[in-house]
């Protein structure tokens, strides 16, 4: 009697503890890995688009989270050394075991990091990596919240070449694939208009001081019509500065690598009549509704307007990711591939995003932004009529 | 005796060694084998720098670009045709063919063969800055280093038939796993080691100490200076090689002041003119950057681990200059002795018990 009354306690123990464990599992919260370079030289472009990404965190947990249950953040810090990102995209998929990854704005860490997520099948969305190579490099769970760079160089040299006139300066930091790849895209789009380029310059990227090139254009008979500068975000304000300081007055065209307090900070004044492309304009006032509300929840999270457009992306890409999942109804990778290749009309504060015949880089407007005295001004919403290939060297 | 007793102390150390790689090959653990793998990395270019600012006090601060070239030239070499057809369009013809894959059954000859080419046309560029360089002493030659590490990134830029200039070079197979590593790590120190204890290293630390005493016992400077520089620009081929195959993507921008000074520091901590201590420098830095790291993730005060490393450094600086090994080496005989005492001590313990 008492052997089986003991029997029973334990079976019934067991069966309490089982089902506790059932519920847990369904109520566990999905981890989600967040891999930005919170220290280091990208810090200007990735920690607005952390602090989006765990805004939109905190908005998707409040409002009951994903398939019911909470989304479970692990940011981790990639310092812009790709040894270590290398390292954290392994702690994403083997010690946190992560649904997703969601994180960068540059290629380089997305190379370092994307092949290990990618084996170990998990899918990636980057906030706002822009080469349009990386879906190629990477693999199929690979996915862009951001256009491409061929497609905002597209932008400006439309843009520039409607707005200014067919000759242009073209300048890039040769150190980087992103300012070496956008000057590429600039170039082969700006010549299909028929534009010509009177001069090319480079400078490495650790450059400080300009005038060996600034000397170059000052030489120039006569000056074109504008300059386009590919320029990383620690180099613009320095480049836009000197330039001004020598006395180029003239336009100056860039892409979002512009899109950085930096730039204000540095060259003051001397910013005006500075154009650049990026993702989206944070301005309360004449933005849509959508970045209404997004600055107005930023500036009550972090006590600040958002400092750029990767803010809203790294929003958008956590955004994307968990209105896949709640499509696909489970974190299964395939299922979230295959819900995110279906993404039709994702209403994101960056623009609409679609993924269409089973491209993994959205199709977006860009946004043209002029510098007025220390302002960023909307100055248009442009999508390119023509777009180079991703691939220009397989092209020619 | 004495030689047995540094024998078995020496497999002890090797087979504990070998027990951990076994323990972390069968974990399955990536992330584990992954900071091994960098510690191992960083061991060879520690070991192989070591070489020549430690024992000849030619001060380099250019052999990240030995690994950079070394990496470059792997990394061609190994690269699929296919990639190689889109993103290298522009090989001389001799080169755009080439594709070393070969496989030993599951042992990837190409890739030995690739890293063995590396280091060896390494080695070469190395004879001849050497030749040119080696006859500088001081603050000369650490500026004049400098500037090969400058030429090398402004060429791997510009060189973009081969490189792809600054774009990443990436797809890179990834042959890289402990057993590679660690092999390479054991060559190198063996290598150095033996160095160390020849007539060759005796001579690379006389011209050091006294230049002037070395030459009048008949040590022509530049032969052991020049030996020194090779073989170190061998190893730091080799791994340099083995961090491409590893990290499969790269730019010249990541062979740059960053890695020489983390590779520098790592050489200081250790201690210069030691191989144990080019063992011990990237172990403790790494085993203190990846605690804070974590430190890190829990306390959300990210940045603070890099202060706390560099206030760590000073404090090692200040209290021993010497690094930590100083010119010391491990002591194999000792260590067998200590074990042993400790081994009957114990039996004598449990013996003494009923």
């Amino acid at each position: 009697m008492k052997a089986r009354s003991l029997l029973v306690l334990v079976l019934v123990v067991i069966l309490v503890l089982s089902s506790v464990t059932f519920i847990s599992a369904q109520d566990e919260p999905i981890k989600i890995g967040l891999g930005f370079d919170l220290t280091g030289a990208e810090s200007s472009l990735d920690l607005p688009a952390s602090n989006g990404a765990m805004l939109a965190v905190e908005e998707i947990n409040a409002a009951g989270g994903v398939l019911g249950r909470q989304i479970e953040p692990v940011l981790r810090d990639s310092r812009y050394e790709m040894d270590i990102t290398a390292q954290i995209a392994r702690q994403f998929v083997e010690e946190d075991g992560v649904a997703a990854v969601v994180g960068f704005t540059d290629s380089d860490s997305v190379l370092a990091s994307g092949p290990i997520i990618q084996e170990a099948g998990v899918p990636f969305i980057t906030a706002g990596a822009t080469s349009p190579l990386l879906p190629e490099q990477v693999g199929d769970l690979f996915f862009m919240a951001c256009f491409g760079d061929n497609v905002q160089a597209a932008a400006a040299a439309e843009y520039a070449f409607n707005t200014y006139g067919d000759t242009a300066y073209l300048l890039w930091d040769e150190g980087v694939e992103y300012t070496t790849l956008l000057a590429e895209y600039f170039r082969a789009r700006f010549v299909e208009l028929g534009g010509t380029i009177v001069l090319e310059d480079n400078y490495a990227d650790d450059a400080t001081d300009f005038s060996t090139q600034i000397t170059k254009i000052r030489a120039l008979a006569e000056q074109p019509d504008f300059y386009f500068i590919s320029a990383m975000p620690y180099n613009v304000g320095p480049v836009v500065l000197q330039m001004r300081q020598a006395g180029l007055e003239g336009p100056i065209i860039g892409g979002d690598g512009y899109d950085t307090p930096d730039i204000v900070s540095v060259a003051g004044e001397a910013a005006n009549n500075v154009f650049f492309t990026t993702h989206a304009l944070m301005d309360s006032e004449i933005g849509t509704d959508g970045i209404k509300a997004f600055i107005a929840s930023y500036n009550e999270a972090y006590g600040h307007d958002p400092e750029n457009a990767f803010a809203a992306l790294g929003y958008d890409a956590v955004k994307l990711l968990a209105d896949a999942i709640e499509r696909a109804g489970s974190t299964d990778a395939a299922a979230i591939q295959e819900a995110l290749l279906a993404t039709a009309d994702f209403p994101g504060i960056t623009g609409s995003i679609t993924f269409s015949e089973g491209s993994h880089i959205p199709q977006k407007g860009v946004t043209i932004i002029e510098i007025v005295d220390e302002q960023f001004t909307l100055a248009q919403e442009v999508v390119p009529e023509v777009v180079p290939p991703a691939n220009l060297d397989a092209d020619m | 005796m004495n030689t047995k007793m540094q024998r078995n102390g020496f497999l002890v150390v090797l087979g504990a060694t070998l027990i951990l790689l076994v323990g972390l090959s069968s974990s399955g653990s990536s992330f584990w084998q992954g900071i091994f793998i960098n510690l191992g990395m960083y061991i060879i270019l520690v070991v192989a720098l070591n070489l020549s600012n430690g024992f000849t006090g030619v001060f380099s601060l250019g052999h990240i670009g030995f690994m950079a070239l070394g990496a470059y030239i792997s990394a061609i070499l190994t690269l699929p045709l296919d990639k190689k057809a889109s993103y290298l369009p522009d090989l001389p013809g001799w080169l755009a063919p080439v594709h070393l894959d070969m496989m030993i059954g599951p042992f990837p000859l190409g890739f030995l063969l690739a890293t063995l080419i590396a280091g060896v046309l390494v080695t070469l560029i190395a004879v001849v800055v050497g030749l040119v360089l080696m006859r500088l002493s001081g603050h000369f030659v650490a500026v004049a280093t400098l500037g090969f590490l400058v030429i090398v990134r402004v060429v791997l830029i510009n060189a973009d038939e081969f490189t792809r200039g600054s774009h990443t070079f990436s797809n890179v197979t990834a042959y890289t796993d402990l057993w590679w590593v660690y092999a390479w790590v054991f060559i190198a120190l063996i290598a150095v080691w033996r160095l160390k204890f020849s007539s060759y290293g005796r001579a690379m630390f006389a011209q050091r100490d006294d230049g002037i005493a070395a030459q009048s016992v008949g040590i022509v400077i530049m032969r052991p200076r020049l030996l020194a520089f090779a073989v170190s620009a061998f190893f730091t081929a080799v791994a340099g090689a083995l961090w491409a195959h590893y990290l499969t993507s790269f730019s010249p921008k990541a062979f740059y002041f960053d890695l020489t000074f983390r590779v520098i520091t790592m050489l200081v901590v250790g201690g210069m003119g030691s191989v144990t201590g080019s063992v011990v420098g990237p172990a403790v830095i790494t085993a203190i950057a990846e605690a804070l790291r974590r430190l890190e993730d829990v306390t959300l005060l990210y940045g603070v681990s890099q202060i706390v490393l560099a206030v760590l450094f000073i404090v090692i600086i200040v209290f021993r200059p010497g690094g930590l090994m100083g010119e010391r080496e491990i002591n194999f005989a000792g260590l067998w002795q200590r074990l042993r005492f400790r081994a009957s001590v114990a039996q004598e313990g449990s013996a003494a018990e009923p």
